[in-house]
């Protein structure tokens, strides 16, 4: 290969050299640069040369290079070559930099290249240096590298994590990519760890294209092939700071061999050398702001992104016992898989099952979108009008930063009866009503009776009812009351005796009255009238009434002396007239006196 | 004596076994005859009728009650049947055709389990008619009465002794008599019933549109009405859930 290398080169000298003067010389894209800008230096040199030996590149960082460049031109017969080596250096501090000579041989003699002076001022592209510091930080584990070609990998192959927010509010959907730089050959690559991600809600998006689709990016001035790992979308799933970890992936990268001579003919006659190497992202915080509590709708209930809300409802106008399906479907872009479930409001009769969720949600590099369905199946049991109540619906719009409340349209639905024995499932009852036992098939016949009686059942307790109810007690004490009364009369036989004495002689004085004219008749009945009577008034058997008995009964109950005479007088009389005829008084003068004195004696006792 | 005694007893029973107008006979039997010919719809209007006319007869409701059920009227059927049952409360009749009626209704309220002597003390109360034991009691006071009296009064030993017992056991059974009365009346007053009319009823659980929905019942339930409060009721089913319900949702029994 070496020989082949030195033919080459021989041949080209011979050709080109003889006529050409050697020009080697170091040129940059700008001498004033600032921190983290990169810049370019070349090296060029329009003849056949070899041992190009790069200056140390004190206070610079090699990020790219050597970019070796051959040319052949031959212009009007005459032949020229050139070589021109390129790097990208960004400088490690501020000031002035000399870059050394490079030397490089050419026809036999050496040549070398003016130094030149750099002005390192402190950048402005903050970003820029920001990046310098992760590709330096994204530097290649050292163990698992070849010596000698550490420096030139870790510029030339880096993972890194990119997301598009570092800030965003709980629940916000976040793209995140693991991307893949290189400037170097890889013939093989997988990941090793991959973050898992603690803290958030992830869905990885999928490619369509089975292939790896590499584009080109142009980083601080340096071409790279990028490609895109892994994306992600990320929900962070509670507030604070989370940080993604680091994914860690191995390569084994193509790379040319090594040659100790540092001939760049060794590589461009194929020689190469694969290296394993390991590649480890960054860690990258997230900050995930909670929601505002400020505005926070009460129906809200989790949903960030923007989103659009619709219900609709296949027909209103049914039958008990048929089926509707109601629909709500959720649209728009954010968090819809982390979507709860709705529980809209259906009128309590209505059977209804858990719903059907359908999501037709696609993940693609502009984050997750689509739309969710949950279809309600719904079987109103019984007939009448009913309502379905709109749905509100919350999402925190994180553009905006407010939440939006959005609300369906309400649907009414009517429901006529319905066919079959279905009505005796309810939502009360959890089982059917076919387990009652059945007693009969009908109920039983009406009372045929056609008399009616009708039955105050407001009689209890009214005024009536109670005062019948006393009447009873009432009639029994008055019935007391009346009988000790005419105890007490019954029990005073001789006042009793005494007080109907009047009434006794009475009489016998009016059967004597009767028989004026009979005289014998006369008398004898009024002595038995006048006996009797003090019988009775005096209280003194018959038997023992006598002229001495009445007179001291009569004086005992201090009646005047004259009147007690006149009795006796009378009674003596009647006594007398019984057997001998009587002269000087009439009978109608005897039945005066008579009654006289017995309403005398009445009088006065 | 005796005299009087009639005179109370008629008293006491004009009142109750009045004298049924003669018209209202005449409806009940063109009511009946309507039914037994099938026109269901004509026996209700009949029927109703009376009740309209002021008449209070366990049979006509009892009628009525029939006529709406066989009218596919259940809520109606079980309204007159329980205001059958109030009247009277021991007809098996009525009790049976309550029980079957409720069949047909929508709801199934498992009724909290009645302790044994509770159960069998409630038939006891409900046996007869609140009036026939208004009746009773009154008699069997009166009754008493009169043997305490003829007690204070008769000379004859025998007959003192046997009016005095006689009258305690009269008596005693008056106020038995009485006292089941007055828990039968209080066991109405408890249990002041309505019969859920809407088809579906929500029941809140505070009496205003926007509270929450307890439950829900249709229509034939029977409801124990526990308050009434602004056009809204508070009920309890025999389950023991309480609710509040619109007023115009039930009618009273």
């Amino acid at each position: 290969m070496k020989i082949k290398l030195s033919i080459l080169t021989l041949l080209l000298c011979c050709s080109s050299l003889v006529f050409a003067q050697v020009k080697f010389t170091a040129s940059v894209n700008k001498n004033t640069i600032g921190t983290g800008e990169v810049l370019e230096v070349t090296f060029s040199i329009n003849a056949n040369a070899d041992r190009f030996a790069p200056p140390a590149f004190a206070g610079f960082q090699v990020v790219g290079g050597p970019n070796v460049s051959n040319s052949i031109s031959m212009v009007n017969g005459v032949t020229s070559a050139s070589i021109a080596y390129g790097y990208d250096l960004v400088p490690t501090r501020e000031g002035e930099i000399t870059i050394g000579p490079a030397t490089i041989m050419s026809g036999g003699r050496p040549y070398s290249t003016t130094p030149i002076k750099i002005k390192v001022v402190k950048g402005q592209g903050g970003q820029s240096n920001q990046q310098a510091q992760q590709q330096s930080s994204n530097g290649p584990d050292s163990r698992n590298i070849q010596k000698g070609r550490v420096t030139d990998i870790s510029k030339s192959l880096f993972l890194r994590t990119e997301v598009d927010k570092t800030t965003a509010y709980m629940g916000q959907q976040i793209m995140m990519n693991l991307r893949l730089y290189t400037r170097v050959n890889i013939a093989n690559g997988e990941p090793e760890k991959i973050p898992d991600l603690n803290g958030f809600y992830s869905r990885d998006i999928k490619s369509n294209n089975p292939n790896t689709q590499w584009r080109t990016e142009i980083i601080n001035g340096v071409r790279y092939n990028v490609t895109d790992v892994k994306q992600t979308i990320l929900f962070p799933e509670h507030e604070g700071n989370i940080t993604i970890e680091p994914s860690i992936m191995n390569f084994i990268v193509r790379q040319q061999a090594a040659s100790s001579s540092g001939d760049p003919f060794d590589a461009f006659f194929g020689g190469y050398e694969d290296v394993k190497y390991k590649v480890k992202s960054t860690p990258i915080v997230i900050h995930v702001k909670p929601l505002p509590q400020a505005g926070k709708p009460v129906e809200y209930t989790g949903a960030v992104g923007k989103f659009n809300i619709e219900a609709s409802l296949d027909k209103n106008d049914v039958k008990a016992n048929d089926a509707i399906n109601y629909t709500i479907k959720i649209s728009g872009t954010g968090n819809l898989k982390l979507l709860k479930p709705i529980s809209p409001n259906f009128p309590a009769d209505f059977e209804k099952y858990e719903p059907k969720i359908t999501d037709t949600i696609t993940e693609n590099a502009s984050g997750s979108s689509g739309n969710r369905k949950y279809t309600y199946l719904l079987i109103p049991r019984h007939q009448g009008d009913f309502t379905i109540d709109p749905i509100k619906f919350a999402y925190f719009n994180p553009a905006t930063g407010r939440y939006v409340s959005l609300t369906t349209q309400a649907f009414h639905i009517k429901v006529a009866k319905g066919t079959g024995d279905g009505s005796n499932v309810t939502a009360f009852s959890n089982a059917g009503k076919q387990d009652v036992k059945v007693l009969s098939n009908d109920i039983r016949y009406i009372k045929t009776g056609t008399e009616l009686n009708d039955v105050g059942s407001d009689f209890y307790g009214s005024g009536l009812y109670y005062f019948l109810l006393i009447l009873g007690p009432a009639g029994f004490l008055g019935a007391l009351v009346y009988g000790k009364w005419r105890d007490k009369n019954n029990a005073d036989v001789v006042g009793l005796k005494s007080r109907k004495a009047g009434k006794v002689a009475a009489k016998h004085l009016a059967s004597a009255k009767q028989q004026l004219n009979d005289k014998k008749a006369f008398y004898e009945n009024l002595f038995r009238g006048l006996y009797g009577y003090l019988s009775d008034k005096l209280n003194i058997p018959y038997s023992d009434l006598n002229r001495e008995k009445i007179a001291e009964e009569l004086k005992a109950r201090s009646l005047d002396e004259s009147l007690i005479n006149e009795m006796l007088d009378t009674l003596d009389l009647c006594e007398m007239a019984r057997y001998a005829p009587v002269s000087g008084i009439t009978e109608q003068q005897v039945f005066d006196k008579a009654q006289n004195m017995i309403n005398n004696i009445e009088n006065k006792i | 004596m005796m005299k009087r005694i009639i005179y109370l007893l008629l008293i006491i029973v004009m009142p109750i076994c009045a004298l049924a107008n003669d018209e209202a006979n005449v409806l009940l039997k063109k009511g009946n005859d309507q039914y037994a010919k099938g026109q269901y719809k004509e026996a209700i209007t009949t029927y109703q009728k009376i009740v309209d006319d002021g008449h209070q007869s366990a049979l006509v409701y009892y009628n009525l009650g029939n006529a709406y059920f066989k009218n596919e009227d259940v809520p109606s059927a079980l309204l007159y049947y329980e205001k059958a049952h109030k009247l009277s409360p021991g007809d098996e009749d009525i009790n049976f055709n309550i029980q079957f009626a409720n069949q047909k209704t929508t709801d199934k309220i498992e009724a909290g389990t009645e302790f044994f002597i509770t159960k069998w003390w409630h038939s006891f109360i409900l046996r007869f008619s609140l009036t026939t034991l208004s009746v009773l009691t009154i008699l069997l006071i009166i009754a008493g009465s009169a043997l305490l009296i003829v007690y204070r009064f008769t000379n004859s030993v025998s007959i003192k002794k046997w009016s005095f017992y006689s009258a305690l056991v009269v008596l005693l059974l008056g106020f038995a008599s009485m006292f089941v009365a007055s828990r039968q009346d209080q066991y109405f007053d408890a249990h002041h019933g309505a019969i859920i009319f809407s088809t579906s009823v929500n029941v809140k659980s505070a009496p205003t549109l926007n509270a929450k929905n307890l439950f829900l019942i249709h229509d034939g339930t029977k409801v124990e009405i526990l308050e009434d409060n602004n056009g809204w009721m508070k009920i309890r089913l025999a389950s023991g859930n309480e609710g509040w319900i619109n007023a115009s949702d039930a009618k009273e029994i």
